[in-house]
């Protein structure tokens, strides 16, 4: 059957006539490399959003003022340890840190760094880190992009920060955080618990929220009320709400792209089918002639799926992997920005690459089932039609 | 061994419906060449494509050494195609973006053979017609003569009994046409069954043509010459 005398010829045909594919090959790899790399941004920044999720707590709680975040009294987190069901209750203190000029600004963590319980959230930022040098004085671990800025700005080794008091406040560098957490800890600086609450102007007794887990699922609603019951001025949040809103955004991020995606490949496919069944092009002589010179229906036919199927694959190796290092090794310039538009120092974000099986199998299908059809339709088509047209 | 019984062809057309060929008859032994003689339009390349299954009629038979190709299944009209019949365009139909061996070799693709015992049939039959000095050429960059011994190099590949020419001449000079004549008594002596469709005068003569079958308006007119 395939005998090597067929994919002879095949190769023949497919090197011969390469001018005729290399335009198809062209568009093909580029549609290829956009889907390709919006799924593979989109499938990276959802794998770090789970594992992002999986060390947060199950809910946080923090009083509300008018709509907007206040300091949350440390207290609370005493009525919560009393409520049945609830489990690693944990008050933070975290926020923003803006520059003079406003257009930057950090992300600051305090962490209770004696509390085995409260770091171990943290854990993957602060692996390898001497705590008890690190605590000795004041100091700091920064990610990778508050580094580079500091460093730009000549703050190598410590920062003076400014505190609500009107006070300087020296703040050692101590170390960077590793790349591979880059997505949450780009712009963290990540210190003790009671240096953070100078810095962003906390009491003593108040923190930014508290979190606490509910290790059983079936408690989250009743918990969820009895929590919300507490006061009147408590906000409660639990990470399924932020994981909808969070997968939401990419979501309709992913669609859009998708949207422009398809119409782009049905133009692609349309072009394609047209091409192929023009009625006296060059194809439709070709076959007639293969026919006349005794090849049959099923021959012809196997000749164009296999040359086809070449294309798409050579295509489609070509498209993933030029996205994969696009996205990958060099970050997804232009469609990063489009993708986290509005974060901070999204240009040194580094994806995790995620090669998922069903990303890849449905990056294919989308790709190469019309592709086949659009050219084998209208091949099948002049294929079965008596090739008497050969003899003109 | 070709056998032909009232065959007729119509084309229809919306509401009209022109017979082109209106109940032929013939018998054409082995080894026989017979020329279809006839002005343009008579109907000689529609029954040349029906005889090698490219077509169908609208009703009667024809048979290929027994075989009624026109009622086989795609598949045995193929193989029957491929093994028995070689064919020879008028505008030779050669694939232009292959070289003078690869064109040749394209009949030979589905039977099964491997590369190498390929490529000895392909090399025997450009000797046969006289062009292995250019089976390395584009058959774009051929001339038309070339052109034409590329086409019946290709025809005659699979070793077919019956050769079928279709204005073999119609696109060559007189020495090209001359030297065709030449190649098709070769074959002849070869013992090929030989059907050639033509309004091309040099046919007039040919020593070794037992007949000459004049077509009108898609009849055999009587009167057909036999030579002894
Ligand atoms: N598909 C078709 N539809 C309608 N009419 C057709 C079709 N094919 C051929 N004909 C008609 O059949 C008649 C015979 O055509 P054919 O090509 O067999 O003639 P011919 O003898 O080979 O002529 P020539 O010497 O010019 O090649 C012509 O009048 C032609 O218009
Ligand atoms: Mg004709």
């Amino acid at each position: 059957m395939l005998n090597n005398a067929f994919f002879h010829f095949l190769t023949l045909q497919l090197f011969k006539e390469r001018s005729k594919h290399i335009g198809i090959i062209i568009i093909s790899v580029l549609i290829l490399f956009l889907l390709s790399s919006v799924l593979f941004i989109s499938s990276s920044l959802r794998h770090s959003l789970n594992e992002t999720l999986q060390v947060q707590p199950d809910f946080v709680i923090s009083k509300v003022q008018g709509g907007e975040n206040r300091a949350t009294p440390l207290t609370w987190s005493n009525e919560l340890l009393n409520i049945y069901g609830i489990t690693h209750v944990s008050p933070r203190v975290y926020g923003r840190y803006f520059f003079k000029s406003k257009a930057k600004s950090f992300l600051i963590v305090g962490v209770d760094f004696l509390d085995e319980q409260a770091h171990k959230n943290l854990q993957k930022l602060i692996e390898n880190i001497d705590i008890k040098t690190f605590l000795t004085q004041n100091s700091m671990l920064v990610g990778e992009g508050v580094k580079e800025y500091l460093a730009h700005n000549f703050y190598d080794k410590s920062y003076n920060f400014l505190t609500p008091k009107g006070e300087f406040k020296t703040v050692k560098i101590f170390q960077t955080l590793p790349t591979k957490t880059n997505l949450i800890g780009n712009d963290m600086m990540i210190m003790p618990m009671d240096l953070a609450r100078e810095i962003l102007g906390y009491g003593e007794d108040e923190v930014t929220d508290i979190g606490f887990n509910v290790p059983n699922p079936d408690e989250w609603t009743m918990i969820n009320d009895k929590v919300s019951a507490l006061h009147y001025d408590v906000r409660v949040v639990n990470k399924k709400e932020v994981q909808q809103s969070y997968e939401h955004l990419y979501n309709y991020k992913g669609g859009v792209f998708l949207m422009l995606f398809l119409i782009l490949l049905s133009t692609f496919m349309l072009i394609l089918y047209q091409r192929y069944s023009m009625v006296h092009s060059n194809e439709r002589r070709h076959i007639g002639l293969l026919r006349a010179l005794g090849w049959s229906i099923h021959d012809v036919l196997k000749l164009k799926l296999l040359e086809t199927l070449s294309i798409v694959f050579i295509s489609f190796i070509l498209g993933v992997v030029t996205a994969y290092i696009y996205v990958f090794i060099f970050s997804a310039p232009l469609l990063k920005e489009l993708f986290l538009g509005g974060q901070n120092l999204t240009s040194t974000i580094k994806f995790t690459p995620v090669l998922d099986f069903s990303v890849l199998s449905s990056i294919f299908f989308i790709y190469a089932l019309p592709f086949i059809s659009a050219v084998l339709i209208p091949v099948w088509r002049v294929a079965i039609t008596d090739p008497k047209e050969a003899m003109l | 061994m070709i056998q032909i019984e009232n065959l007729y062809k119509t084309f229809q057309h919306e509401n009209t419906s022109t017979t082109v060929l209106n109940n032929i008859n013939l018998h054409i032994q082995q080894g026989e060449c017979i020329i279809l003689k006839g002005v343009s339009g008579s109907g000689k390349t529609t029954l040349l494509s029906m005889m090698a299954g490219l077509d169908k009629p609208s009703s009667g038979k024809i048979l290929i050494e027994g075989e009624p190709i026109s009622k086989l299944p795609d598949l045995f009209a193929s193989q029957l195609r491929a093994k028995k019949i070689g064919m020879i365009f008028q505008h030779f139909n050669l694939f232009d973006h292959l070289s003078v061996r690869e064109n040749v070799m394209i009949p030979l693709i589905p039977s099964g053979l491997n590369i190498n015992e390929i490529n000895q049939k392909v090399t025997q039959s450009l000797n046969l017609a006289n062009i292995s000095h250019k089976k390395e050429a584009l058959a774009s960059h051929l001339s038309g003569g070339e052109k034409q011994r590329t086409a019946i190099a290709r025809a005659l590949v699979a070793n077919p009994n019956i050769i079928l020419c279709d204005e073999p001449t119609a696109n060559l000079d007189r020495t090209n046409s001359l030297l065709f004549i030449e190649i098709l008594k070769e074959l002849h002596n070869l013992g090929k069954t030989i059907v050639v469709a033509t309004h091309d005068p040099l046919f007039d003569n040919v020593s070794f043509s037992n007949t000459i079958i004049p077509m009108q308006e898609g009849t055999i007119v009587e009167g057909t010459v036999v030579n002894e």
